[in-house]
């Protein structure tokens, strides 16, 4: 309203307020319409945001949020001080930053395999498969990757010992579960990932193809000096939003594939934050650490969504 | 394009790489679905390994694992949850959505620019899991259907990309109804949403999709198990590894308890295969809205 205000500057000040309350009288029904929406909002998103003062005290259920009392920053520094917070920032970060490293590459090679394939039935048959996983809840795939992995019926354990091998435990195993995390994944979310560069690969100028034959390019050069350079700036902007997120490493996927034996590599922050929360009701402490991730969090998609802007003129909002 | 196209052979060696690229992809996509469909109609006098199961000739498929959870009573209790849930969410989920949506994409609307802070804010600020508990705990949704549809009713993303779409909307269709003396109420009703059908049938569907496979805020908030979705009791199916009732019930239905979970997996996963040819028709077009233009 402010704005609004200010840009009619040079009017005397009962000229301009008689006007402004025009304009909100001539919207008064968006803003019934609106209210609905807006108190949903401020009750659903807002009273959260004031919930979350219990970072800074000591909760007591009979309490309440504003009756238990204050003890500073003790939640904080018992979790940076905990045995657990390098392992949950390691975890965390090693999970989204690998999903970046597969997925974002694949989703390129995709995309372009996609748009100069010139069999149709291949690149439709191929373009619908490869989106469908996206739909399929971490439930869903936890049932497929049984199919999968189970020592006793799954089809790669079955293939292991069919060359000799012994089965192995995929998912209780340290070793492979990190890999059964980045490749599951890779699987469900490339093709979806996919779409944004496929949709740019659309918009590039064709002109510039039919120079490039012109002037002798053959197939290869032309993907590696037009295709990609023309897409250069949506995979640096798909880079930089990636990495406002990297604290959210996939809780869906972990909590639904992880358990005890493998929880010193597969614990990511939200798993921790459910489980001191939610089954030990240290809930001061998990909001703590909420918090903690959600500042670190904001601080990072504002600052990649600024960055986006200057190198593409795009945001996310 | 040149009238005569001459392929060199570093192009039809292109074009190969580019076909067996994709051909290799497509393996690696069917296989583990593939492996699933055939792990469901598996009988239980099969004797093989995996590999053989997965080139099983289809007469001698079996329909067990299917007839055993249709007709098994918490399986078509959880369904019907899930079914409730689905199109009440979606119903929800766009009443709230499309009015704000709406407001926001009036230029003219004195405090928009607040508007837009207010909901953006939330929506870059995550303060986590416990907060929202407290609050959805405490608004008395425990084992009501509602908590797990309800604190996603809004979503900031889905709003932008609504708003985008309301924003492309000539000006001059609003402005001579506005003329005709319409109200604001009616330009949204008359003029508005009959051309948006598409946008909130895609909208409708990425909130129905999300509701449909949320196992989260059922698994925290529904403890009445008469009140569970399929995820959760598919939860259950899956993580059971010998002691409880599915197991019982898979006895009678004389199908092995892998083909019980692979037949659950996809009975579950079959509205989302229904929903997804319409949501491929306008998906590029919602992603490129929201994230390109924004």
């Amino acid at each position: 309203m402010a704005a609004t205000v200010s840009l009619r500057k040079g009017e005397p000040p009962g000229r301009n307020s008689s006007r402004l309350w025009r304009d909100i009288v001539r919207h008064k029904s968006i803003y019934l319409l609106a209210s609905v929406s807006i108190i949903y909002f401020a009750i659903f998103k807002y009273v959260p945001i004031w919930n979350s003062q219990i970072a800074f005290r000591d909760f007591q259920a009979l309490k309440g949020v504003t009756g238990s009392p204050w003890i500073g920053l003790k939640n904080f520094s018992d979790f940076v001080h905990s045995y657990y917070f390098g392992e949950l920032i390691r975890n965390t970060v090693m999970y989204s930053v690998g999903k970046m490293i597969i997925s974002i590459p694949s989703a390129i090679f995709l995309a372009v395999a996609l748009y100069e394939c010139r069999a149709n039935f291949l690149r439709k048959t191929v373009q619908t498969l490869a989106y469908l996983p996206h739909f399929l809840s971490w439930v869903i795939m936890y049932g497929i990757l049984m199919a999968l992995l189970s020592p006793s019926s799954g089809l790669l354990n079955d293939i292991i010992k069919l060359f000799g091998g012994e089965p192995i435990s995929f998912l209780t195993d340290t070793k492979s579960f990190p890999w059964i995390v980045l490749l599951s994944d890779a699987w469900k979310e490339s093709g979806w990932s996919a779409i944004i560069f496929v949709a740019a690969l659309m918009g590039i100028d064709p002109s510039l193809f039919e120079a490039a034959m012109v002037e002798g390019a053959n197939a290869w050069q032309r993907v590696r000096y037009i295709t990609l350079p023309s897409i250069k700036p949506v995979i640096v902007m798909v880079f930089l939003l990636r990495l406002g997120t990297i604290l959210d490493a996939g809780f869906n996927q972990i909590f639904m594939l992880y358990s005890l034996p493998v929880y010193s590599v597969a614990d990511i922050i939200d798993t921790w934050i459910y489980r001191q929360g939610l089954l030990e009701f240290r809930f001061g402490l998990a909001t703590a650490v909420g918090l903690f991730k959600g500042v670190i969090g904001f601080v990072l998609l504002f600052v990649s969504n600024k960055l986006v802007r200057k190198f593409s003129d795009t945001g996310l909002y | 394009m040149a009238s005569v196209i001459r392929l060199t052979k570093s192009d039809r060696m292109f074009n190969a790489f580019v076909v067996i690229s994709l051909l290799i992809i497509f393996i690696i996509l069917f296989v583990p679905i593939w492996s699933t469909i055939t792990l469901s109609f598996r009988p239980n006098d099969f004797i093989g390994t995996a590999l053989d199961g997965m080139v099983l000739p289809p007469w001698k498929w079996s329909l067990a694992a299917y007839k055993s959870l249709l007709g098994n009573n918490s399986f078509v209790k959880a369904t019907a949850n899930s079914f409730r849930i689905f199109f009440e969410g979606i119903a929800t989920a766009l009443i709230l959505t499309t009015p704000l949506a709406y407001a926001l994409s009036i230029k003219t609307l004195p405090g928009r620019k607040l508007l837009y802070v207010f909901i953006i804010i939330p929506y870059l600020f995550d303060v986590g899991l416990v907060p929202n508990y407290l609050l959805v705990t405490r608004l008395g949704l425990t084992n009501k259907l509602a908590a797990v549809y309800l604190p996603g009713a809004i979503s900031v993303y889905n709003t932008l990309i609504m708003k985008s779409f309301f924003e492309g909307i000539p000006e001059e269709l609003k402005e001579s109804a506005r003329i005709d003396g319409a109200s604001e109420f009616k330009v949204l009703m008359r003029i508005i949403l009959p051309l948006s059908k598409p946008i909130m049938l895609t909208i409708g569907l990425y909130y129905g999709v999300r509701f449909w496979n949320d196992f989260f805020n059922a698994m925290l908030y529904l403890n009445d198990s008469n009140l569970q979705p399929l995820p959760i009791l598919l939860r259950n199916i899956l993580l059971s590894s010998g002691m409880n009732e599915y197991v019982e019930a898979s006895a009678f239905g004389e199908a092995p308890i892998e083909a019980i979970k692979a037949a659950s997996v996809l009975l579950a996963a079959i509205p989302m295969l229904v929903a997804y040819p319409f949501i491929q028709k306008y998906f590029v077009k919602g992603t490129m809205l929201g994230s390109i233009k924004g």
